[in-house]
């Protein structure tokens, strides 16, 4: 039966992270963005507060959250800072990657140590700048040398990983084999031959973007992880659930953008009133708040299909095309609403005293996390055309579209 | 949290899906060029609506949300499901045809008016007709808009003035859905232009009272199934028995405000029309992508028709949930106006653009009619989606007027 409301243990959750979003999260954006990162003090809340290990299952001794339950608190983390949705989170995407490609007792292997230490950090090394002219796949390669694997290559868009504990690298094991010849690694800090470079990103500086080097990083057989038969289908679920996580986050970035720019145009006057109270303003704050209404009811239902997925009561197709239609969405809506937040600012808009300049950066930025619109529509599509998942065309590559993650 | 419909919902979906399918689409456009549907059909369909015990979505009324009187004694709001049930069987209505929708015998538009404002006595007598339709059809009509008056529902001019035991109403009303053959109409007139919406009046006329008359019968872009009519008064009288809500009612605001609650429960029926009408327009266009498109080679058009039907699809689904939260939130008892606004505007325009993307992916052969091929049908007419009912921009204005602090209007 229909029911938009969380359920009670959710809002309370809700209310807590809603919280610390208020009044510790959107006042000191400033100060994160400076500091490029959140302060010992902040990140100390979050673990107090459990939001470390929101994403890690009930198997490896986590919360084990319904992905509803995973969607409210990334809305109201990006409603105080969108960066804060990927620094404040622990093992983050690393902690889902795992959970879809590794069966039980590996997922409790990985994971469990962020529960121990849940101020540790994961990060996901997907991504590369440029394509391979001759063939699809990486050119990070993984090479079975004596009894080790020997990994060289550079990894880009790597998101969390100048202070991650453990990467998830993924690198090219068997060049003919192409896209289905890409291998997952578990790379711990400290690797000999590991090397992290921070890079300066138009937006979401808090979240620590980096590119990831290896040089003759040498890896024992048991860091590497893709033995399940459908391990390429267990990706795309991954970049989809990542992607709808992004969703959500740009679910509060429009509300934070649109309430705050409601706000102001309430007071600031022009030829006599308050500018809200021209059509043409009052008009596009109205447009901003459908958007919102519906992304965030687009990826509730996204969300809630991934659980009935699970519960086997919707089937995985259903939980891709909404993910699919709720991410391209809400990307979109996030842009627009930053944008628009900025323009009715007026030229103060453009001045970082308001908040409304790094809302537009933000949306932009997570325009390219996870996964892009053009992925997902053409996933979306596929799915309503009854074409196969061919999942080396549709997961985000050098090829299609690089995105962070 | 939940986004399953329940088994109920589900088989009426089905069960109207499968007619829509198999018998309503097949006459669609004969109806749409004969501008009118035989009376033994919609016969059947009655009988059809009252085996699924009661109006399941294939009548035009809602379920009005819970309203004070309706409060349990613990003072909890009722809860149900029937507006968002009724969203469900509109969208696969109109997904066959949303002319017969507005076809359909009952109260119609008439109906919540007079569910919200008016007295026992009134209900009775203005449903009772509607019980038994199994010899005569009958329809209820509402009839607010005028030709200098449309948006501006403030502005309108037919006058009414009480004599002793009657009002005698002066004016005319245009553009009202099933106007000619309705039993009865809500009908809006003032007192006096000057005091505004304070002046508003609200009055159940009845077929064949003297001085009320019908004038033309529109020639429309689409919906030319429905009927659309003038309606004209001049020295028409009618009852005090008649004047919706009692005497007592109009001492506040609360002549306006009967036109207006009428809206925040038929907003969301209407938008799931039209989110139906895209619907069909998108479905349209897929199966014609596989069936002609999809050949082995790679055309680069190819991918630009994926991501535009991808994009068609997406709007329409952001429509259907803002949609179906707004008949939810009537559901629990929530107040809606906002949601509802939001609902139709975004619907009327989701819809329509799924209308217009669909014959571009179709090209040529989308433009051209047939009982099979109906997607230039659906173009013309899912356009009034975004017009009756409030304007795009009357949305707007409802929306703003909600999340602006002080704004009185424009
Ligand atoms: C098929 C059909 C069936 C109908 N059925 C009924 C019925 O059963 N009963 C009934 O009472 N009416 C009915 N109507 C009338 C319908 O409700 C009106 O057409 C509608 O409310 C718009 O009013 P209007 O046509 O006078 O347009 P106008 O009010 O003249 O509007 C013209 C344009 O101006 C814009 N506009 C107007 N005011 C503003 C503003 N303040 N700010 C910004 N933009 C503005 C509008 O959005 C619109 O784009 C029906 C109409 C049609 C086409």
């Amino acid at each position: 039966m229909i029911d938009f409301a969380p359920n009670e243990d959710q809002q309370a959750l809700q209310d807590a992270v809603r919280q610390f979003a208020k009044t510790v999260l959107a006042p000191r954006a400033r100060e994160t963005e400076k500091l490029r990162g959140f302060a010992p003090d902040v990140q100390a809340t979050a673990v107090e507060m459990g939001l470390s290990i929101a994403s890690i299952p009930e198997s490896a001794g986590g919360p084990g959250f319904p992905f509803v339950t995973r969607v409210l608190l990334e809305e109201e983390l990006a409603a105080g800072d969108p960066a804060a949705a990927y620094a404040l989170a622990g093992p983050g995407a690393f902690a889902l990657a795992i959970t879809e490609i590794c069966d039980e007792a590996r997922c409790k292997h990985f994971l469990t140590p962020f529960v121990e230490h849940p101020d540790r950090f994961g990060a996901v090394a997907w991504g590369e700048a440029k394509p391979v002219a001759e063939r699809g796949g990486f050119g990070t390669s993984a090479k079975w040398i004596g009894n080790s694997f020997t990994l060289d290559g550079t990894k880009s868009y790597v998101v969390g990983a100048s202070r991650a504990d453990t990467l998830l690298v993924f690198a090219q094991v068997d060049d003919a084999a192409e896209w289905n010849g890409v291998g997952a690694f578990v790379v711990p800090k400290g690797t000999h031959g590991l090397s992290i470079e921070r890079v300066t990103t138009l937006g979401l500086d808090g979240a620590d973007i980096a590119s990831v080097r290896l040089e003759h990083v040498r890896l024992p057989r048991a860091s590497y992880l893709n033995e399940a038969k459908d391990w390429s289908h267990r990706l795309l679920r991954f970049f989809v659930k990542n992607a709808l996580l992004v969703a959500a986050r740009c679910t509060g970035l429009q509300r934070a953008a649109i309430e705050v720019t409601r706000d102001y145009v309430q007071t600031r006057t022009a030829f006599g009133k308050p500018i809200g109270h021209f059509q043409a303003v009052a008009f596009n704050i109205s447009d901003r708040f459908i958007d919102l209404e519906a992304s965030r009811a687009m990826v509730h239902r996204a969300a809630f299909l991934w659980d009935a997925v699970a519960a086997d009561q919707a089937t995985e197709n259903e939980a891709f095309l909404a993910s699919c239609r709720a991410i391209g969405f809400a990307q979109e809506a996030a842009m627009r609403a930053g944008n628009d937040a900025v323009q009715l600012h007026g030229g103060a808009g453009f001045m970082r005293d308001y908040p409304v300049e790094k809302y537009m950066r933000d949306a932009k930025q997570l325009q390219v996390c996870g996964m892009t619109t053009t992925q997902t529509d053409q996933l979306a599509s596929r799915i309503e055309l009854g074409l196969p998942l061919e999942w080396s065309l549709l997961i985000p590559s050098a090829e299609s579209q690089n995105v962070f993650v | 949290m939940d986004f399953l419909l329940s088994d109920r919902q589900k088989a009426l979906r089905e069960g109207i899906h499968g007619f829509a399918a198999s018998v309503i689409r097949p006459q669609a456009l004969s109806w749409d060029l004969n501008a009118g549907i035989p009376e033994p059909f919609l016969k059947q369909m009655v009988q059809m609506a009252a085996q699924m015990g009661g109006q399941l979505g294939v009548s035009l009324e809602p379920a009005v949300a819970a309203t004070p009187d309706e409060m349990s004694e613990s003072g909890e709001k009722k809860k149900s499901s029937a507006n968002l049930t009724a969203l469900i069987g509109a969208e696969e209505m109109a997904w066959g045809d949303a002319g017969l929708l507005l076809c359909l015998p009952g109260p119609g538009l008439g109906g919540p008016p007079v569910r919200a404002s008016g007295t026992p006595e009134q209900k009775e007598r203005f449903f009772g007709i509607f019980k038994d339709m199994s010899e005569t059809l009958a329809w209820g009509a509402y009839g607010l808009t005028e030709p200098g008056a449309g948006s501006d529902v403030a502005g309108i001019r037919a006058s009414c003035r009480k004599e002793g035991d009657e009002w005698v109403i002066n004016g005319r009303k245009c553009f009202i859905t099933n106007g000619a053959r309705a039993a009865w109409t809500v009908v809006f007139a003032t007192i006096d232009p000057a005091l505004g919406r304070a002046g508003h009046r609200a009055f159940v006329v009845e077929k064949g009272t003297p001085g009320f008359g019908v004038g033309r019968i529109e020639e429309k872009m689409g919906l030319r199934a429905s009927e659309t009519a003038e309606l004209v008064f001049e020295e028409c009288r009618i009852p005090s028995a008649n004047l919706l809500g009692g005497e007592e009612s109009y001492r506040s605001k609360e002549g306006f405000m009967t036109a207006m609650k009428t809206f925040d429960n038929t907003r969301p029926l209407v938008a799931s029309m039209a989110v139906g009408i895209g619907r069909a327009a998108y479905e349209y266009a897929r199966d014609f992508v596989k069936e002609n498109y999809l050949l082995p080679r790679s055309i680069p058009r190819y991918a630009a028709i994926a991501e535009r039907l991808a994009k068609v699809g997406r709007q329409l689904e952001a429509a259907r949930m803002v949609t179906w939260r707004a008949g939810w939130m009537a559901d629990q008892g929530i107040p809606n106006a906002k949601e509802a606004s939001m609902s139709k505007a975004i619907a009327g325009q989701a819809a329509i653009n799924a209308c217009i993307e669909a014959i571009d992916i179709c090209g040529a052969e989308g433009t051209i009619a047939g009982d099979h091929r109906l997607l230039e049908k659906w173009f013309r007419d899912i356009k009034v989606y975004d017009i009756f009912e409030g304007t795009g921009n009357i949305q707007r204005i409802v929306i703003s007027k909600r999340v602006i602090e002080g704004l009185k209007g424009f």
